[in-house]
């Protein structure tokens, strides 16, 4: 059997000041609104195959928020931005693994990073 | 009312909640169909309203009022008239049926109750993809044959045929016709209880194609989850894919919140990388693999004699193995399989006790053994 795949028992309201992600698997994961939306993994985001790591920051206003967050069948959460951006499908294990900005995830990605061999994975794009 | 009426108004209408809508598969009372009771000694006049004018099943709804009244004590008239909902009770019915369920209180606009019990992540409902690496696999007589199986063992099963290009379930199961239409919500056909949705019903014929880009296969599946009333009973759909992991898929796994997904393949070891995608896929999107299904194994040349095995040995098990799910069965070669596909009567149903139908059986048993619906 496939290992299971990490889920959110608890997703927090786009009215507070940060995205909030409890798991099934008890990590407690936290994003800022912009840095999420940097980090959105469709398409015209990332491109389709050049291996762009994510938009320029510079590029999103500091003020961009989520008007509201869907779930995407049993894999991941689609927000819907203030910019009108809504195409990016962010599966679970992306942001559980990828683009946590807890301390604890920042750091251990940043060790993998140091390494050598960097582990950014490909988001899973179905 | 009569001093010499025997039965009150009460008693009809606690009767008439036995009556149930063919199509709907709920009571006449409760879709508030019953619009006037009236009773005069030994008579009872019911005036029904249908759900649209041309309801195909306006003789069987009027047959079982008649008949469930005329077991009433002192009823020896029935008179039922016929009337047609208006528009606004039809949506006030479209509503009930998507929304809150019976009666619930609920302040909540219709258009927000407007969604398939199946989208919720709590639906009682198994839904359970089929699906298979390459094409000709036998996927969609798999689909037909664990449905019916699953429906003699008293399940209430839908089959929705989510192989858009390539659909065959109507002639497989022996359905055709147009589905009904109560305004957007499409009725399912049915076949023995089994109700079934596919392309092919919307098409002018069997020998038209659909010539369509990814877009429109979205909106035609969305539509089949969202706007087909597959009624909140039902306990169990099996969802018959295309081969491979394209549109249809994605949209699938997209739409359903729940879903199990049994691979189908041949014992071909050549098939096995094929059939791993498919998993691969399901593990992306996060369903469950429940289980390998092997399909033309070994081929029985007459009653007792030594299997021969024309796609070779061991596909299924060695595919299992790799995924690490279990293998739900092994199903003979035998022609009188496609006989029934191609005649409409799935072998389940035409010969169970073949060695054909008795894997069907078993590998429906196993399905349900393993995704086993909520008692109660």
């Amino acid at each position: 059997m496939s290992p299971k795949m990490v889920t959110p028992t608890e997703v927090g309201s786009v009215v507070e000041s940060a995205l909030r992600i409890l798991w099934s698997d008890g990590h407690l994961s936290r994003y800022g609104w912009h840095g999420l939306r940097v980090h959105c993994p469709c398409a015209a985001c990332k491109g389709e195959w050049t291996t762009r790591r994510h938009l320029d920051p510079a590029s999103i206003p500091s003020t961009i928020r989520p008007l509201r967050i869907e779930r995407v069948g049993a894999y991941a959460l689609r927000p819907v931005w203030s910019d009108g951006h809504s195409t990016g499908i962010y599966p679970f294990n992306y942001l559980r693994h990828d683009i946590c900005e807890c301390d604890e995830c920042v750091a251990r990605r940043a060790a993998a990073e140091i390494a050598e061999q960097p582990t950014a994975r490909q988001p899973d794009r179905p | 009312m009569s001093s010499r009426a025997i039965v009150d108004r009460e008693q009809v209408l606690e009767a008439l909640r036995d009556v149930q809508d063919p199509e709907l598969h709920k009571s006449i009372v409760e879709l508030d169909m019953v619009k006037e009771i009236q009773i005069r000694d030994g008579t009872v006049s019911v005036d029904a309203l249908l759900t649209i004018g041309a309801c195909p099943l306006r003789e069987t709804i009027v047959a079982s009022i008649e008949e469930r009244l005329r077991s009433l004590p002192g009823v020896k008239t029935v008179q039922v008239s016929l009337g047609v909902m208006t528009p606004e009770q039809r949506q006030a019915l479209i509503g009930k049926l998507h929304g809150g369920g019976a009666g619930a209180p609920t302040g909540a606009p219709a258009s927000a109750g407007r969604r398939s019990s199946f989208l919720t992540a709590e639906s009682a409902t198994r839904v359970i993809v089929i699906a298979s690496g390459k094409g000709g696999v036998g996927k969609s007589t798999v689909t037909v044959n664990l449905a019916a199986a699953l429906q003699a063992t008293g399940r209430r099963v839908g089959v929705m045929d989510a192989d858009v290009y390539g659909f065959s379930i109507p002639r497989m199961l022996g359905v055709s016709g147009q589905p009904t239409l109560i305004d957007n919500m499409i009725i399912p056909l049915e076949r023995d209880g089994i109700r079934v949705m596919s392309i092919g019903f919307l098409m002018p014929s069997e020998d038209e194609a659909v010539v369509w880009r990814g877009p429109m296969l979205h909106k035609t599946l969305t539509t089949f989850i969202g706007e087909v009333h597959w009624g909140d009973d039902l306990e169990y759909l099996l969802i018959d894919l295309p081969p491979g992991t394209g549109d249809v898929s994605i949209t699938l796994a997209q739409t359903l919140p729940q879903s199990h997904m049994v691979i189908v393949t041949t014992p071909q070891v050549a098939a096995v990388k094929v059939a791993q995608r498919a998993a691969k896929m399901a593990e992306k999107v996060n369903m469950e693999v429940i289980g390998i299904v092997e399909n033309m194994s070994g081929f029985i040349p007459a009653p007792g004699a030594d299997p021969v095995y024309i796609f070779g040995r061991g596909g299924g098990l060695r595919l299992a193995e790799l995924l690490g799910v279990p293998l739900l069965g092994e199903i003979p070669l035998d022609p009188a399989v496609r006989e029934g596909s191609d005649a409409g009567v799935p072998i389940v149903l035409s010969a169970p006790e073949s060695p054909a139908g008795r894997a069907f059986r078993a590998v429906a048993g196993r399905l349900a053994e393993r995704v086993p619906v909520p008692a109660g």
